[in-house]
C-alpha cells in the first residue's frame, strides 16, 4: 500500500484534520494497522543503524568558540538598532492582533543578508495603506486559526504576510509559535500512537490462549495475565525481551503477576460473579461491578417492565481498549445499552415542543427465529449552535502520579484543548486539580479568553497523590460562584478512578453530589487510562450527578465525546426520564430487557417524580430493545403454570380484546423542573421480516448481539460472529464518523480471540 | 543568550548530526568536517536571536550547501566519476564496533538509497528535524518530503523484512 501518511502518521507529522481522516481510515483496515505496526518497528531501528560519532575535530571547535565571542560586540549592537526601528514600526499592529507576550521585535531574513544589513530599507510598515489592511486581515485570521488549533492554515498565513511585508515581526514570531504548538501536539499522539504501537508489536509474540468450555454456549479464554497494560514506549528490543510463553503455561516472575491479578479480582468484584468468564485476568486496580443479564419475564407474572435511560457510552470504548489490546473483556465491563447507545442513529427529530421523538419498531430477532425484537428509540431535540445555553463548566482534574502515562493526563489535556475552539464567549472555564491538595489551576473564565485557557491547560502536570473529596468542594463552590439560572452548570470530572483518599467516603461523596444535583450544578465523569479504572463507581456519580460518564481511550474518543457530541453531552433537554412498558399478555407470553441492568426500577418508581432517573442530551439518540416470545410460543426458562392465579388473569383476558404488542410510557422533567410530563405510545402486533427493518434496527441489533455474546449471558441462543458481522454490514447506513465501520473491526477481534465452535 | 552560549548550545544539539548529514553528500569525513565549519561560521555571522526559531533548517541548509560545493570539487577533481547516488561513506572503526549485525544491515540498506532519501533520513532520524523543517533545508514541499520519506522507508522496509525473516525466532 502506497499511502505515505502511514510514515508521516508513524513520525507524528499529520496535522490534526489529517490525522482524524487517517485515524478513522486505519481503524477499518486492519492491513493499514499492520502496516503502521512494521513501519514504526523499522523507524524504532534507524537511529540505531545510524549512530556515528563523526564530529568536529577540537581545534575547528575551539576556532568556532573564538570567531562567535569575537562577533559578540558587533551583533548586539546590531540587534538593539533593529530592535529600536522594529519597534517603532508596527508594535502598536502587532500588539493588537498577536498575544502581547508575542511582541518582541526582531526583523531580519537569514538567508537573505541584503536584507539583513539594510534594516531601515526593510523597514516596518508595509508599503502602502492597502498592503497594511491586508496584513492586518492576514494576520487576524492567522491568530484566529492558530487559536483553532489549525496550525497549517495559520501558518500559512502568517507565510503569506511574511510575503507582503517580508520583515513582518509578529508573523515571524507567530510563525515560530505555530511550529512549536503544532510540534507539541503532535508530540502527544505521536508518543501516545507509538507506545501503543510499540506494545502490540511486543505482544505479537505472545498470543493469547483460547479454549472454550464445552457445552455451555458461553464464552470462556484464557489469556495471559496483561503487565504492559499501563505501556509507556517500550525500548527498541522489547520485541525479542519479551518473555516468551507455550501454552497456558506463564514462566517465573509472571507467576506472582497472576496471583495477585487473581487476588485483585478476587475483591474488585461485588456481588455474584456467575457470568463472569472465570480465567479472564483484569488488569490490576480496575474493578467492574457485575450484574446478571436480565431473564425472561413471564407477561402474566409480571406486565410491566419499567427502566431508567442510560445514555452512558464508556463501556464500549472500554471494551474497545480490551479487544484493541488483544484481550476479551471481563463480562462485567460490557454493559449492553452503552454498546448500542454509542453509535448515532438516524432516529426522526421530535415535532413541536417535545423534548424528544418516541420510535418503535418490531422486528424478527436475528438469533431467534421464534421471538421478535422491538426497539424503543428516543431522539432528543437537537440545538443549533448559536441557540445552545450558555456554559459554566468546572473541569476537576486528577494530576495525581497514576494519571502520568500518555493515555491518561496528555490525552486529556489534548481532548481539552479540542474542546476549548468550541467555547462560545460568553461561556465560562475553571480547573480545579486535585491530588496531595487540591488547586484552582483556572478559575473560572470567559470563554472569550481562549489563550488563557489553553496555556493553564497545557501546564496540568500530574504528581501526588488523590484526594477527590476537597477537590470536589471546591469546584462546586467555583461552579456556584459563576451560576447561570439560564445556563449549563456542570463539573466535570477527569480522573483513571482513584479519588477515595482522604475525609469522604464513598457514600458521603454520593450524597455530596445529589444535593449539588438539586442545586443545578450536574457533574459528568470522564474516565481515563489502564489498570486502575473504577468503572462502576464512576458510573454510579455521575448517575447521581445528573450526567454522564465516558471513558476516553483515544485521541479520537476525547474529540467525539467533547467536540463532535458535546451538545449531547453537555446540554441536558430533559432529565429523570423513565420508561415503562406494559405489556399485553394476549400477544406477548413473555419479553426480556436488552442491558440496563443496572438501570431497572421497581414499577412503583415510574410515577414517582422524586426518584431519580437518566438525563438526555441535545440530539442524543437512547436505544432500548426487548425480545419478545409471542403468545402460544414457550418462554425459555418458564416455571410451572400458577395454580391459584389463573382465575383472575382468564377474568382479565376476556376484558382485553386489543391485538396491541404493548404500550410505551415515558416520564421526563424540564432540566429545570420538578413535576414530570407523561407520553405514551401503543405499539399494534405487527412485525416486519428482519430484512425489512430499518438499517438502525440492523445495526443496533447487532451491537445487542456482540455485547450479549462478550457478556456470555446464558439466556442467549447468540449468533455466531460472523451472523453479527454480516448483519452489521448490511446496516452500516451513511456512517459519516465511521463508528460502524469500527464496530466490524472490534467483532473482528473478537472472533478472532474466541472463534466460534466450527470456525 | 550570548553568542558564546549560542554556539555551544548549537555545537552540543548539532555538531554531530550535521557531520554525519554532511558526510551522506561530501562522502568523506573530512570535507564534512570543513562543510560543518564554514556553517557554523556563516552562523556567526546571522542575527542569532532572529534566527533562533528556525535553526535547524537554517543550519542544515548551509550545510547541505557548503557540502555540495565540497562534492562539486571533488567530481571536478575525479573528472566527474563520483556517481550521484552512491557516496562513499564507509562508517568509521569506532562506528562499526558499536553497531549490532542488524544496526550494520540496516546501515548498508540506508546507503543504498537515492541520495536525496538518505538525506531526508539523516533529517528526520538523526537531526530530529519536522517534515516542515525537512522541506526547509532541502528547499522542496512539505508534501514532497512526506512522499520521498514514505517511498524511503518502503524501500527498507521490502529489504529489510527479507533481511531479517529468517533471524526471528
Amino acid at each position: 500500500m502506497n499511502d505515505s501518511r502511514l510514515t508521516a502518521y508513524a513520525l507524528g507529522e499529520l496535522d490534526a484534520p489529517e490525522r482524524e481522516n487517517f485515524e478513522k481510515d486505519l481503524a477499518a483496515s486492519a492491513e493499514l494497522q499492520a502496516e503502521l505496526k512494521d513501519i514504526v518497528a523499522l523507524a524504532e531501528q534507524i537511529p540505531g543503524a545510524l549512530a556515528s560519532d563523526a564530529s568536529l575535530t577540537d581545534a575547528q571547535r575551539d576556532s568556532l568558540r573564538t570567531r562567535f565571542a569575537e562577533n559578540h560586540c558587533t551583533a548586539a549592537a546590531q540587534k538593539t538598532t533593529r530592535r529600536l526601528m522594529a519597534g517603532a514600526g508596527i508594535g502598536a499592529l502587532a500588539a493588537g492582533l498577536v498575544a502581547a507576550a508575542l511582541v518582541v521585535t526582531r526583523p531580519t531574513e537569514p538567508t537573505a543578508p541584503s536584507l539583513a544589513q539594510a534594516p531601515a530599507t526593510a523597514s516596518s510598515q508595509p508599503v502602502d495603506e492597502a498592503s497594511h489592511a491586508k496584513v492586518a486581515q492576514l494576520l487576524a485570521d492567522a491568530k484566529k486559526f492558530s487559536d483553532q488549533g489549525s496550525y497549517n492554515l495559520a501558518g500559512k498565513r502568517y507565510e503569506q504576510t511574511l510575503a507582503l511585508d517580508s520583515s513582518n515581526v509578529a508573523a515571524r514570531e507567530g510563525l515560530a509559535a505555530v511550529d512549536r504548538a503544532r510540534s507539541a501536539s503532535q508530540a502527544t499522539t505521536y508518543n501516545e500512537t507509538r507506545s501503543t504501537l510499540v506494545a502490540e508489536v511486543s505482544q505479537g509474540m505472545e498470543l493469547p490462549v483460547r479454549h472454550f468450555s464445552e457445552g455451555s454456549g458461553s464464552l470462556a479464554a484464557a489469556q495471559p495475565a496483561q503487565p504492559k497494560s499501563e505501556s509507556v514506549a517500550a525500548p527498541p528490543g522489547a520485541v525479542t525481551a519479551t518473555s516468551t510463553r507455550t501454552g497456558g503455561a506463564i514462566g517465573g516472575v509472571q507467576s506472582d503477576k497472576v496471583d495477585s491479578l487473581r487476588a485483585a479480582l478476587a475483591t474488585g468484584y461485588a456481588g455474584e460473579t456467575r457470568n463472569l468468564a472465570k480465567d479472564i485476568d483484569l488488569p490490576p486496580g480496575e474493578s467492574y461491578a457485575e450484574t446478571a443479564g436480565n431473564s425472561f419475564l413471564a407477561t402474566q407474572d409480571q406486565p410491566l417492565s419499567t427502566f431508567s435511560i442510560d445514555v452512558d457510552t464508556a463501556s464500549y470504548a472500554n471494551i474497545r481498549r480490551f479487544l484493541t489490546n488483544g484481550s476479551l473483556p471481563p463480562a462485567a465491563a460490557v454493559r449492553v445499552e452503552e454498546l448500542v447507545n454509542y453509535f448515532p442513529y438516524t432516529d426522526p427529530l421530535p415535532d413541536g415542543d417535545a423534548p424528544f421523538s418516541v420510535n418503535v419498531e418490531v422486528a424478527k430477532a436475528p438469533w431467534n427465529q421464534d421471538h421478535l425484537l422491538a426497539r424503543v428509540a428516543l431522539k432528543g431535540r437537537d440545538l443549533a449552535p448559536d441557540k445552545l445555553p450558555p456554559s459554566n463548566l468546572v473541569f476537576l482534574v486528577d494530576v495525581s502520579g497514576s494519571m502520568q502515562p500518555e493515555n491518561k493526563l496528555p490525552l486529556l489535556k489534548r481532548s481539552l484543548l479540542a474542546l476549548v475552539d468550541k467555547l462560545s464567549p460568553q461561556d465560562r472555564v475553571a480547573i480545579v486539580t486535585y491530588a496531595g491538595n487540591s488547586g484552582v489551576a483556572l478559575d473560572s473564565t470567559e470563554g472569550r479568553e481562549k489563550s488563557r485557557i489553553r496555556s493553564a491547560i497545557e501546564k496540568l502536570h500530574s504528581g501526588g497523590s488523590t484526594n477527590g473529596a476537597s477537590g470536589i468542594q471546591l469546584a462546586y463552590e467555583i461552579a456556584r460562584e459563576h451560576f447561570r439560572k439560564d445556563g449549563n452548570n456542570r463539573i466535570i470530572l477527569c480522573t483513571d478512578g482513584d479519588f477515595n483518599v482522604g475525609v469522604t467516603s464513598h457514600d458521603e461523596l454520593t450524597r455530596l453530589i445529589e444535593r449539588e444535583r438539586k442545586s443545578g450544578v450536574f457533574l459528568s465523569v470522564l474516565g481515563f487510562g489502564t489498570g486502575n479504572l473504577k468503572d462502576a463507581t464512576m458510573e454510579n456519580l455521575a448517575d447521581k450527578g445528573n450526567g454522564n460518564y465516558a471513558y476516553i481511550d483515544t485521541p479520537a474518543e476525547g474529540r467525539k465525546v467533547l467536540v463532535d457530541q458535546m451538545r449531547a453531552n453537555l446540554f441536558t433537554i430533559a432529565k429523570d426520564v423513565k420508561i415503562q412498558v406494559e405489556f399485553n399478555p394476549a400477544t406477548v407470553a413473555g419479553y426480556r430487557l436488552v442491558g440496563y441492568e443496572n438501570r431497572l426500577l421497581a414499577k412503583e418508581d415510574f410515577n414517582n417524580d422524586k426518584k431519580d432517573a437518566g438525563e438526555i442530551g441535545a440530539g442524543h439518540s437512547v436505544t432500548a430493545f426487548y425480545e419478545i416470545v409471542p403468545a402460544g410460543q414457550p418462554l425459555p426458562n418458564s416455571v410451572d403454570p400458577l395454580k391459584y392465579q389463573a382465575t383472575e388473569n382468564r377474568e382479565s383476558r376476556i376484558e382485553n380484546t386489543s391485538r396491541d404488542l404493548f404500550t410505551v410510557k415515558l416520564r421526563y422533567k424540564a432540566p429545570d423542573g420538578d413535576r414530570s410530563q407523561l407520553i405514551t405510545k401503543e405499539v399494534g402486533p405487527a412485525g416486519v421480516a428482519l430484512d425489512k427493518a430499518s438499517e438502525d434496527f440492523r445495526f443496533g441489533a447487532a451491537v445487542a448481539a456482540f455485547g450479549m455474546k462478550l457478556r456470555g449471558d446464558a439466556n442467549d441462543a447468540s449468533l455466531p460472529w460472523s451472523g453479527i458481522q454480516s448483519l452489521a454490514r448490511s446496516a452500516l447506513g451513511e456512517d459519516p464518523d465511521a463508528y460502524r465501520a469500527e464496530f466490524l473491526t472490534l467483532v473482528q477481534k473478537a472472533k478472532q480471540l474466541a472463534p466460534d465452535v466450527g470456525e | 543568550m550570548s553568542p558564546e552560549q549560542f554556539i555551544d548550545h548549537a555545537l552540543e544539539r548539532y555538531e554531530r548530526p550535521l557531520v554525519s548529514y554532511a558526510r551522506t553528500i561530501t562522502g568523506d569525513l573530512e570535507s564534512a568536517r570543513d562543510a560543518v565549519q564554514e556553517t557554523f561560521l556563516r552562523l556567526s555571522r546571522q542575527d542569532l536571536a532572529a534566527l533562533e526559531p528556525r535553526l535547524a533548517p537554517w543550519l542544515f541548509f548551509v550545510c547541505r550547501n557548503c557540502a555540495l560545493d565540497h562534492r562539486r570539487k571533488v567530481v571536478r577533481f575525479a573528472d566527474g566519476l563520483v556517481e550521484d547516488d552512491v557516496p562513499d561513506s564507509r562508517p568509521s572503526p569506532a562506528d562499526e564496533a558499536q553497531l549490532s549485525e542488524d544496526a550494520a544491515q540496516l546501515r548498508t540498506l540506508i546507503q543504498r538509497l537515492p541520495l536525496q532519501q538518505q538525506e531526508l533520513v539523516k533529517l528526520k532520524f538523526e537531526a530530529g528535524l519536522s517534515y516542515r523543517e525537512m522541506a526547509e533545508a532541502m528547499r522542496m514541499t512539505v508534501s514532497n518530503v512526506g512522499v520521498q520519506l514514505h517511498t524511503a522507508i518502503q524501500t527498507l522496509r521490502r529489504h529489510w523484512n527479507r533481511a531479517n525473516t529468517p533471524i526471528l525466532p
